[in-house]
């Protein structure tokens, strides 16, 4: 399992070290973790619970804010935890 | 900028994704102790491994006889974004041997390859890179101990509700990436529409990844030559 995962991370690299000298290639690399996921996180977001939504969207505005991904993740984290609570307190 | 002030650098850098790696450590450690698995293993496949989605994806088929064949095939499958982001660091690590780059890439994590592609000053990234990885790889076999102890006491926790926390977290990496592209927007959205298409449309879930990056991609291709 260790090595699965190992050949994954140089793997790429090796295989990039392949390919960098085409020319313009180096933008579209750099491209590359975006798409990756946006890939996995697009079906993520669509299965997701109203809750899970409102947490995703306070992470996704307290980073667009403060780039503060420790206070964006315990933010979300929490909403995730006791959104139920919060959500029963309100209605 | 040296290589250990770089990696000094990473490692505090890094303290922002302390937060979520525990979390999954914790939850690791509670998983391998529900799925029987001794303490040490736990923490000696969190050591090799040292990967949230790898480990997670070895413990569902953990049963004797183990299914090695099935294990490494599921690893392969969620591991496969690892094969990109090396791709997206081709251009970043050149001024060491290959085997020493060949062995810093174990520490190689999806945040510290989304922080390392925003470094816009002459940071050495390859000590960022080690200074990342070893900063999260302490927080991941901390938590993985804490919620292997701990697990009866977090069995009563509400720990469905954090099923969402990977995607979460994700976002808050792809966050830094758009506030960092500099306008390149568009094939990240490319390839997350097709990602959504595909996945309404019922298509297996392996074949998803691959081919909305491949879509990006193109587009991206498309954008540098109409740059050019």
């Amino acid at each position: 399992m260790a090595l699965v995962v190992y050949l994954t991370r140089v793997g790429g690299y090796l295989l990039g070290l392949r390919v960098r000298h085409v020319g313009r290639l180096r933008p579209v690399l750099e491209i590359l973790p975006g798409c990756a996921f946006m890939a996995i996180l697009a079906p993520a977001v669509r299965q997701g619970s109203l809750l899970d939504l409102v947490a995703l969207a306070c992470v996704v505005g307290i980073m667009w804010k403060t780039d503060n991904v420790a206070v964006a993740s315990a933010v979300g984290l929490a909403a995730l935890l006791f959104g139920e609570e919060i959500q029963g307190l309100i209605t | 900028m040296t290589f250990q002030q770089s990696m000094w650098l990473g490692a505090r850098a890094s303290i922002g994704f302390w937060i979520s790696t525990f979390l999954f450590g914790l939850l690791f450690g509670l998983a391998a102790a529900s799925a029987g698995i001794e303490q040490w293993m736990a923490l000696f496949m969190s050591a090799a491994v040292f990967s949230a989605s790898a480990q997670f994806a070895a413990l569902e088929f953990w049963e004797a006889p183990l299914p090695l064949a099935s294990i490494a095939l599921s690893v392969a499958l969620v591991s496969s974004r690892n094969i990109l982001l090396g791709m997206s660091l081709t251009h970043q690590l050149d001024d060491y041997s290959l085997v020493r780059r060949m062995t810093h890439l174990a520490l190689l994590t999806d945040p510290a390859a989304v922080m390392i592609l925003r470094l816009q000053y002459n940071v050495n990234r390859l000590g960022y890179l080690t200074g990342y990885g070893l900063a999260l790889f302490v927080s991941w076999i901390c938590s993985t101990w804490t919620g292997f102890t701990f697990a009866h006491l977090l069995v009563d926790a509400k720990i469905d509700s954090l099923d969402f926390a990977g995607p979460m977290v994700m976002a808050t990496m792809m966050i830094l990436f758009v506030k960092g592209s500099r306008g390149r927007s568009f094939p990240w959205l490319i390839s997350g529409t097709v990602s959504l298409i595909m996945f309404e449309l019922g298509i297996p879930a392996y074949t998803i990844l691959p081919v909305s990056v491949a879509a990006g991609v193109i587009v991206g291709l498309r954008l540098v030559r109409s740059d050019g």
